[in-house]
């Protein structure tokens, strides 16, 4: 079987992007990935597009950003897995060159979530789960339903709203340098705790925003990618699970198992520990999310999360950093987008170009922890400098 | 800081579902007579909410229906503050998961009690309720 490398990355400045289009958004990381990885465009066989979609004008992203980049004729789908399109995005190219089909593919995350007002977002995002039972009558949103597993930690764990803010309040230390990021300013725990309350007690500095913006990885085949690049970041292990619809049917609130399943076959594939990854991304759609990730990935013993944040074990120069491009909540949340966003980030980090904040890289080893939904779909993906 | 120029799209979609509940509809009837109900499989035993025609434990597709009776204990717990759109007129709202003897477990408004008093464990009891178009439905409230 070949392996499967990352030859290429492009990443578009995320935030309020009322300067462009969905095309023309996606046209912004596939041109800096192209140009990255030096492939022609007619050697793309497959380009899968990760977008949620709802919220901007066009119903199929994939040959509306095909057309815009010259990209028409390849095989092409657009992808969906709530907020883990982007990594489902990712799998479904790597597939494509695992199955021998194509050499190269490529994987664009792309959202557009400004066009609508706010409240309407909030009633597509709410909408996602179970509509007929959790939102029809009961008017859920997304910092709700993580705030029910926020309330069940807190309770069963005794980790605080201090220890949330803090999360936010890490992000936006790394967000604050990088140029792409929606929120490129570092805030005080005082300003995280005095925020609005959005769903009690998740608080406004608890949250991701609504982002528009888009990323791109190009892959390719082992023999293709050494062809391409003297730096190929390698995936070395794909899991993928999921959970139910219905948040009523799940079996705790302290945990996503859909990670834990995800977490464990990735780590069987790639044949690694959690303590042999030097550095990973997290998905902190809210901070309670990035706490039950260092839990579910293994970082620590479940409980255990609040202790990892109190104690800077996820700060770069810590045990494992988490986050360093400033994760979802500084950097942004571009639903489609943030799965490649996170394979352009360990990408970066593994090849030595994530400058202020590169971590130490001593084994190799990166890992991006993308979730769907609030833990209905969940993709842990494993990327090696060898 | 001006907005960038924008086409502001003259052709709104309103979106309305008509969601078929022919197989369920007893859980509805039920609810207008006070009587909080779901499914059982009748081959394995599974009962299941929301109530389901088709079991996802064993596949089966015979069912009846149980009664959950009126208590159930509250697990967890939240307060929306920012509502969706389409909620636009109820405010704030508590949401809580609570279980039922046996298991079961449902999510639904609480009322009576903020969710800042509230504590897991609490000994709720679940109660019909009719909107102003008669549309039932159905929420939790303390013991």
């Amino acid at each position: 079987m070949t392996r499967v490398a990352v030859v290429g990355i492009g990443h578009s400045r995320f935030g309020r992007r009322t300067d462009v289009n969905i095309g023309e958004l996606a046209f912004e990381s596939i041109k800096q990935a192209i140009d990255d990885a030096g492939v022609e465009r007619r050697d793309i066989g497959n380009v899968v597009v990760g977008s949620a979609g709802g919220w901007y004008e066009e119903s199929l992203p994939a040959v509306v950003v095909g057309e815009y980049a010259g990209l028409s004729g390849a095989g092409t789908m657009r992808v969906e897995a709530a907020c883990a399109s982007g990594s489902a995005a990712v799998k479904a190219a790597y597939n494509s060159i695992l199955s021998g089909e194509t050499e190269v593919a490529m994987a664009v995350g792309v959202e557009k979530m400004t066009e609508v007002d706010s409240p309407t977002s909030v009633e597509l995002i709410g909408r996602a789960g179970s509509y007929t039972w959790e939102f029809e009558n009961y008017g859920m949103t997304f910092p709700a339903y993580y705030a029910l597993y926020a309330v069940a930690h807190m309770n069963q764990f005794g980790t605080t709203q201090e220890d949330l803010a803090r999360v936010s309040v890490k992000a936006h230390r790394y967000g604050a340098s990088n140029p792409l990021a929606h929120f490129q300013k570092e805030i005080t725990l005082e300003k995280a705790m005095g925020s609005q309350m959005v769903a009690w007690p998740l608080k406004l500095y608890d949250a991701c925003p609504l982002s528009d913006g888009s990323a791109t990885v190009v892959l390719a085949s082992e023999e293709a990618a050494k062809k391409l690049t003297d730096t190929p970041v390698w995936i070395r292990g794909v899991g993928y699970s999921s959970d139910t619809a219905n948040l009523s049917r799940r079996g705790n609130y302290v945990g996503l198992r859909a990670a834990v399943e995800a977490a464990a076959r990735a780590y069987a594939m790639a044949k690694v520990s959690p303590k042999d990854i030097d550095v990973a991304t997290a998905h902190d759609c809210f901070t309670i999310a990035e706490l039950m990730a260092y839990e579910d990935l293994g970082f620590c013993k479940k409980g255990e999360g609040a202790k990892m944040i109190r104690e800077g074990e996820t700060e770069l120069g810590g045990r494992i950093p988490v986050n360093l491009d400033g994760g979802l909540k500084a950097k942004g949340h571009p639903i489609g987008a943030t799965g490649v966003s996170m394979a352009v980030e360990i990408t970066k980090q593994l090849r030595g170009e994530a400058g202020r904040h590169q971590a130490q890289i001593k084994k190799g080893l990166g890992l991006t922890h993308n979730i769907g939904g609030t833990g209905h779909y969940a993709y842990v993906t494993v990327y090696s400098r060898d | 800081m001006s907005e960038a120029p924008a086409l502001h799209s003259r052709r709104p979609l309103t979106l309305r579902f008509d969601i078929p509940i022919s197989r369920t509809h007893e859980f509805w009837d039920s609810l207008r007579a006070g009587r909080f109900v779901t499914t059982k499989c009748s081959k394995c035993g599974n009962v299941s909410f929301p109530p389901q025609s088709d079991c996802s434990k064993c596949m089966g597709s015979e069912f009846h229906w149980v009664d959950l009776g009126q208590d159930a204990t509250l697990v967890t717990y939240t307060q929306v503050m920012t509502v969706p759109a389409s909620f636009s007129a109820e405010g704030s709202y508590t949401v809580a998961i609570a279980e039922f003897r046996g298991g079961v477990k449902v999510l639904a408004w609480l009322e009576g009690v903020r969710a800042e008093d509230a504590t897991s464990g609490m000994k709720l009891k679940v109660e019909a309720r009719t909107r102003s178009d008669g549309s039932p439905y159905y929420v939790f409230v303390p013991a």
